[in-house]
């Protein structure tokens, strides 16, 4: 058990006063982002990382995962609460969350959705712990085929898994990498598609068009709905918190489920939000009370939220161990790494077991913290939120652009993330998915030199990619994914069938 | 004056299919075949951008195939004057910023938003500006850091 006693090591680097204070302020800073409708994880996530930048990486590492532990038990609230899902991910959790809260038990929904959460986030951690430097030796073995192999699998997936059409997929993916190749190209030193603008010649930064999709995209959807808070009054009494946390181990087949299904869609790039989409729907097909579901059945609740944040936790996993971030939220954290001077993948387990095993250490102490938190914290937000939007969304306005601008310092970034923006808005709203673009965009240059440095040692033949057993099955699974819809609608039968609503829902919001 | 899901679907992939043959000329300038080092620096995103004209040209094909059985409404002119209503003073406030500097940007920004649009009183209007240029100020200057773009009024009054 060596993983234990670096574990151990790690605890020693996150137990520090210093840091237990900065995972404090990460979690309430995620849980306003989460809470509020139009501020995302992914979002929140790219705001804060340009302050981050003169921290040391342990610190400003400890700060983000925390926020994004924060955000995720903040998007919970708002469900339950008013309805309305914080976060992407939270959608699930209003369909029995709010009902229930409706009949008078608030506090029961929410001490449901933020246990079983707490307990999904933990399994979560212990997969990282487990796995993590496994997965790490393994890959130590990769050569720049390896490399290329796992990134279209990764993306394959995406196009295969997702649930909408995969066309928009893939063209959302395809813009993501062609963002990527703008700027200087790392290998032969040209500029690429920059025509001559001056301001392109540095590339476009993922954190400008995450604020821009994420951000300023959501906020025209909230703004356009027309938003109006009618929440559900929650008195938090000690009581009702602890018999609750007694009912939770009576859920115990929802809860291994549901966790199995956050574990699998966070470590393959499926995400937070498409596990508890999964999650919930498998419950209501398999759970002895399926037929509540949607009543405000407790199990209904603690499917979502555990898959929600099983798959949260899991998404960091790979994108340690491999450098392949499981989510939007985590590719944002790993182009944060890169920044820092960071390289994520195996040699990271190597030359720094601190930053990596403080990290998973953080991690069991950032959840139970944003436990405690998001109790104590329920009345206070639900007071915020009875703010008019008309209010909160010209702050949170203001605080994308000021953060479009701290990227680079750079007044054109604004002008490119109110452009992403709209270009975010209109994607939502046609179901094209945002989150490969993001993933496209940090692993663009990445994908490109490993493609370009196997075909420059197989001499320009692709059967490099087919030359040993790793390589050549990682291929093929690929390959099959990206066959996958083909082979759905096969079986269904009928070209271009329209695909179910709540998949395409989970697909098209996807954090 | 409703804009219907198909119209918008299409004018999308028209959009990202145009992207993409930028995209693709962008790298026919670079070179997109290869030479004796490997492939030149063009040859990657010239695929890319092959395959967004293809994602786009599927879509499209998609949209006209289910023509008959969808009938839905992208946005109506209520919903298209809300938004636009919200994005416009976005726009008028980056200018200013680019200009006057982001804390007047973002003050005279928060006066209208809260005066115009919320209908709040004209006092209250102010000191929520005052309020919002104040944190910003101590939470980027003073705190983090970050010094963000002053604009030539506040360097008149020596604030850099």
């Amino acid at each position: 058990m060596g993983n234990f006693g670096q574990l151990m090591d790690g605890f020693a680097v996150a137990l520090t006063a210093h840091h237990v204070m900065i995972m404090a302020v990460g979690v309430l800073l995620g849980l306003v982002v989460g809470v509020l409708p139009g501020l995302g994880a992914p979002n929140g996530v790219s705001l804060l990382l340009p302050l981050t930048f003169t921290m040391d990486p342990i610190s400003a590492i400890i700060l983000l995962t925390s926020m994004y532990w924060g955000a995720l038990f903040g998007g919970s609230t708002t469900s339950i609460l008013f309805n309305i899902p914080g976060e992407p991910s939270s959608v699930a959790t209003t369909f029995d969350g709010y009902p229930l809260a409706r009949q008078g038990q608030a506090v029961r929904a929410l001490t449901l959705a933020f246990t079983s959460a707490g307990i999904g986030a933990l399994t979560g951690v212990i997969v990282i712990t487990l796995l993590s430097s496994w997965v790490a030796n393994f890959a130590m073995r990769f050569g720049a085929a390896e490399y290329f192999a796992v990134y279209f699998m990764a993306f394959a997936s995406f196009i295969g898994m997702a649930g909408g059409s995969p066309f928009k997929t893939l063209v959302s993916m395809m813009l993501g990498f062609a963002a990527a190749t703008v700027g200087i190209d790392t290998i032969s030193g040209e500029s690429r598609l920059t025509f001559e603008i001056d301001e392109l010649i540095g590339g476009i930064s993922f954190l400008i068009a995450v604020i821009g999709l994420f951000g300023l995209g959501e906020l025209l959807l909230t703004m356009e709905e027309g938003l109006k808070f009618e929440g559900v009054k929650a008195k938090l009494d000690m009581r009702t918190i602890l018999r609750t946390v007694a009912e939770v181990p009576r859920y115990w087949v929802t809860l291994v489920r549901s966790a199995l299904i956050g574990c699998w869609m966070g470590i393959t790039p499926g995400g937070p939000t498409a596990a508890s989409f999964m999650s919930y729907a498998l419950g209501r097909r398999f759970s002895r009370r399926g037929r509540n579901f949607g009543k405000g059945e407790p199990e209904g609740i603690v499917a979502p939220e555990t898959a929600d944040h099983s798959a949260g936790s899991c998404a960091l996993l790979p994108m340690l161990a491999l450098g392949i971030p499981g989510s939007a939220t985590a590719a944002v954290m790993m182009g944060g790494l890169m920044i820092w001077g960071l390289s994520p993948g195996p040699m990271l387990f190597s030359t720094r077991p601190d930053f990596v095993w403080g990290l998973i250490a953080s991690m069991y102490m950032g959840n139970l913290i944003a436990v405690v938190l998001v109790l104590a914290t329920v009345p206070l937000f639900a007071y915020i939120l009875r703010a008019p939007f008309t209010v909160v969304g010209p702050m949170i306005t203001i605080v994308c652009v000021i953060g479009a601008y701290t990227v680079a310092n750079h007044v054109f970034d604004i002008w490119l993330a109110l452009a992403f923006g709209i270009v975010g808005y209109v994607f939502k709203k046609l179901d094209y998915p945002l989150a490969p673009f993001v993933l496209a965009m940090v692993l663009g240059d990445k994908a490109e030199d490993a493609f370009r440095q196997a075909m420059l040692t197989s001499d320009g033949s692709p059967a490099i990619f087919f030359s040993n057993a790793l390589v050549s099955t990682m291929m093929g699974l690929g390959i099959l994914l990206l066959c996958l819809p083909l082979i759905t609608v096969l079986f269904k039968g009928g070209l271009f069938g329209r695909p179910a609503a709540g998949d395409a829902e989970a697909h098209g919001r996807s954090a | 004056m409703d804009i219907s899901r198909n119209t918008m679907e299409i004018a999308t992939a028209c959009a990202t299919a145009l992207v993409g043959g930028i995209v693709c000329y962008g790298a026919s300038l670079n070179g997109i075949s290869w030479n004796e080092s490997g492939p030149q620096p063009g040859y990657f995103p010239f695929y890319i951008g092959a395959l967004i004209i293809f994602g786009s040209a599927a879509t499209i094909l998609q949209t006209v195939l289910r023509r008959a059985s969808t009938s839905d409404v992208f946005i109506d002119g209520e919903r298209l004057r809300t938004i636009v209503a919200f994005f416009l003073p976005i726009v008028v406030m980056v200018a200013i910023s680019a200009w006057l500097g982001l804390y007047i940007g973002m003050a005279l920004y928060t006066f209208y938003a809260m005066r115009m649009a919320a209908g709040f009183r004209t006092a209250t209007s102010l000191l929520t500006a005052a309020i919002v240029v104040a944190v910003n100020f101590v939470i980027f200057e003073k705190i983090f850091m970050v010094p963000l773009l002053k604009g030539p009024i506040l360097e008149y009054f020596g604030i850099y």
